[in-house]
């Protein structure tokens, strides 16, 4: 009985012409115009380095490790940025007359100072967070090996240094590809919005399943099969589904809009699978807890999703950086940010504790989403249908 | 014959809306029983009641002797029902339809095709087994979803108003069909709110209304309730007040109504009531164009019971 629901389920979503053409044809559409409008962007705006300035400090000037990396990161073809070194006045001066993208102070730690947020901020907010991260691993290497009284090792810990903020730069540089792809981004945001849209299919294959949404969940409510097999089944068939249009959405911007995933395509798999699963379960919450018609529930899915993506920077990604600044609990529950975060964090990283940490945060929510549902799911008489 | 359905001092409200009030009544094996009244009056609450739909404040509902509940699979399995709206996949054929809920209950694929093709032959469906519901009319969709409900044979079937919105031959039809069920040996639990139909279909009817049962037994049974016996209409005639005043004065007359130009004179009893009538117009040489006797109807029971019309 399971394989027979499960078959008739995938029949019954793929003749439904109107959901398959908003799950498989809709993202490659939008796909095809975001070759179509950002393809010249792309060829023209390569990325160059931009300006900041760095407040005259002793501890700067003392701190091998800042002056390495900062040094490391201006030099060259592929530099990230040009450095003005200058004093607090003159910084904000250049800051106001929008000379450079922001300055940094040095104490124990690091201050940025930025007027605006945009692309450049992100990235000068992320380097300047690694360097102090990898400032704070190194120091802790320091302190061990002179506990240990290995002063002979000094060289060794010099060595040391020099490959923690040699990567640094490195990682930056290869993970970029030497450019900022506004494209690229375009093209992960779909993939997580198509990720959740899948929710849609979840939607309509729950509503053929609770008696009280409609007179097919009466129906298969009297027969001789249990809910939850009958549920399983029409989900998984529902998740398939949702894998094959993400796959079709893969194919496709590969092989016909020839976009490069890089190395990291088994990681953006990955994420796409637990994102399309959030979507589901997140389906299947508005199906459960909403009494309301199909298209009601859909709207919803919609509404939300939007809004999600809209939070999480995919509508622009200043808006990500704002609410990363001023509402990073919002990001935690949003699954749209956590999957945006997620490729961002692929994107500029490759595979770190943060990526893993949105997969986490993805599962969570999934279950969240199962639990709240669970109820409604697991009803069998109600008080009126 | 042993009862196969079992429900005692059924309670069920909306809020502070009673609207099933101390329901108690048994379905024999093998009869159909109707479920008459008007909307509202309680009859598809009970069905989904029995069904384990909904729930209930107070009271025992038994099939085939067992208590039933949302997980009584045993009972289920032997169990068919034909909801009042239409279930079915607009996505597949009319053969995937019926062939997906048998599915739901018959495992054995050839098996199941015998069965999905006897219930599209049942109800004449045969011819449109690769339509879609889309491509179906009202009436062949309705018997759509009573072939969807039937496929799997099962003992024990609820229709609830399957005729509605549904034209005369594909009514015929349904109705011939849940006659051949029962001939097969089913036991049919048919609410409706056509007095006809529960008068061709039903050995039995319950008369309900406000969760309440008025009466029940057969459909003569029930007739003797009227308290009348025989109905004359004359139309288009225009009455003087001395056939109004001798007919009121006919013992045998129960009431006498007259609206625009028809006259409506309603009998308590009386053998030649209509010859009688014919002779008194014919002694005031009125002229009528129609004029037709009707024995009492569960309309005129309904009436006599509840003082309104089953279609009020």
């Amino acid at each position: 009985m399971f394989f027979h629901n499960f078959l008739y389920s995938l029949k019954v979503l793929f003749r439904n012409k109107p959901l398959m053409f908003w799950s498989f044809a809709f993202p490659i559409v939008l796909g095809l115009l975001f070759n179509l409008a950002f393809k010249d962007i792309e060829k023209n705006e390569s990325f160059s380095s931009f300006d900041i300035a760095i407040v005259n400090s002793e501890e700067y000037l003392n701190n091998p490790i800042y002056k390495e990396a900062y040094t490391s990161l201006s030099e060259g073809d592929d530099k990230l940025f040009d450095i003005n070194y200058v004093s607090k006045e003159e910084a904000d001066v250049l800051l106001e007359d929008k000379e450079i993208v922001g300055y940094l102070e040095f104490s124990e730690s690091v201050s940025i100072t930025i007027n605006q947020n945009g692309i450049n901020e992100t990235i000068l907010k992320f380097v300047v967070d690694e360097i102090e991260s990898n400032k704070e691993m190194i120091n802790s290497l320091i302190q061990k090996r002179l506990e240990n009284n290995k002063y002979s090792e000094i060289e060794l810990i010099i060595g040391e240094i020099k490959s923690k903020v040699l990567n640094t730069s490195v990682s930056l540089k290869d993970q970029t590809k030497d450019n900022i792809s506004y494209t690229m981004i375009e093209y992960y945001t779909l993939i997580a919005m198509t990720a959740l849209y899948g929710g849609t299919i979840a939607i309509y294959i729950t509503n053929l399943k609770l008696a009280n949404m409609g007179s097919i969940g009466k129906r298969t409510a009297v027969t001789a099969i249990k809910k939850s097999s009958l549920l399983l089944s029409s989900l998984l068939a529902s998740y398939l589904i949702q894998i094959l249009e993400l796959a079709l959405l893969f194919l496709f911007t590969i092989f016909v809009l020839s976009v490069d995933y890089g190395n990291n395509l088994l990681y953006i798999i990955i994420l796409a699978l637990i994102g399309s699963f959030a979507g589901l379960t997140l389906g299947v919450a508005i199906a459960t807890l909403i009494r309301a018609s199909e298209n009601t529930k859909t709207g919803i899915l919609i509404a939300v999703t939007m809004f999600g993506c809209f939070l999480s920077g995919m509508m622009g990604i200043t808006m990500k950086y704002v609410v990363d600044t001023y509402a990073p609990l919002v990001n935690l529950v949003n699954p749209a940010a956590l999957i945006t975060d997620g490729f961002y964090n692929l994107y500029y990283y490759g595979l770190n504790d943060n990526f893993i940490l949105d997969l986490i945060l993805l599962l969570v929510f999934s279950a969240v989403m199962l639990l709240i549902s669970y109820r409604g799911l697991r009803r069998q008489k109600y008080d009126s249908i | 014959m042993s009862k196969v359905i079992e429900v005692k001092k059924l309670n069920k409200s909306y809020g502070s809306t009673k609207v099933l009030d101390n329901l108690s009544f048994e379905v024999e094996k093998g009869e159909i029983l109707g479920l008459l009244g008007p909307n509202g009056s309680g009859k598809t609450t009970t069905i989904n009641s029995i069904l384990s739909l909904l729930n209930y404040e107070s009271g025992t509902i038994k099939i085939m002797g067992k208590n039933m509940t949302p997980d009584s699979f045993d009972i289920k399995k032997n169990i068919g029902v034909i909801f009042q709206d239409v279930a079915v996949f607009d996505e597949l054929s009319v053969f995937d339809n019926v062939d997906y809920f048998c599915g739901l209950y018959i495992k054995d694929k050839k098996k199941r095709r015998d069965c999905v093709t006897e219930a599209l032959k049942l109800v004449g469906l045969e011819a449109y087994k690769k339509y879609t519901p889309k491509q179906l009319s009202g009436g062949l969709l309705r018997r759509l979803n009573i072939a969807c409900g039937i496929a799997h044979k099962p003992s024990i079937i609820f229709f609830d108003e399957p005729t509605v919105a549904v034209d005369p031959q594909s009514r015929n039809n349904i109705l011939e069909g849940i006659e051949e069920l029962r001939d097969k040996g089913a036991t049919i639990i048919y609410t409706t709110h056509y007095m006809e139909e529960v008068e061709i279909l039903c050995d039995r009817i319950i008369i309900l209304d406000k969760g309440v049962i008025l009466a029940s037994g057969t459909s003569e049974e029930l007739k003797e309730l009227a308290n009348i016996d025989e109905k004359i209409t004359v139309e288009g005639i225009k009455v003087s007040k001395k056939i109004l005043e001798e007919l009121n004065n006919n013992k045998n007359v129960d009431e006498v109504h007259l609206q625009k130009n028809t006259l409506k004179v309603t009998y308590k009893k009386g053998k030649n009531n209509l010859v009688e009538l014919m002779d008194l117009l014919k002694k005031y040489k009125v002229k009528y164009s129609s004029l037709y006797s009707e024995k009492p109807t569960l309309n005129d029971v309904f009436l006599s019971l509840t003082g309104k019309e089953l279609r009020d």
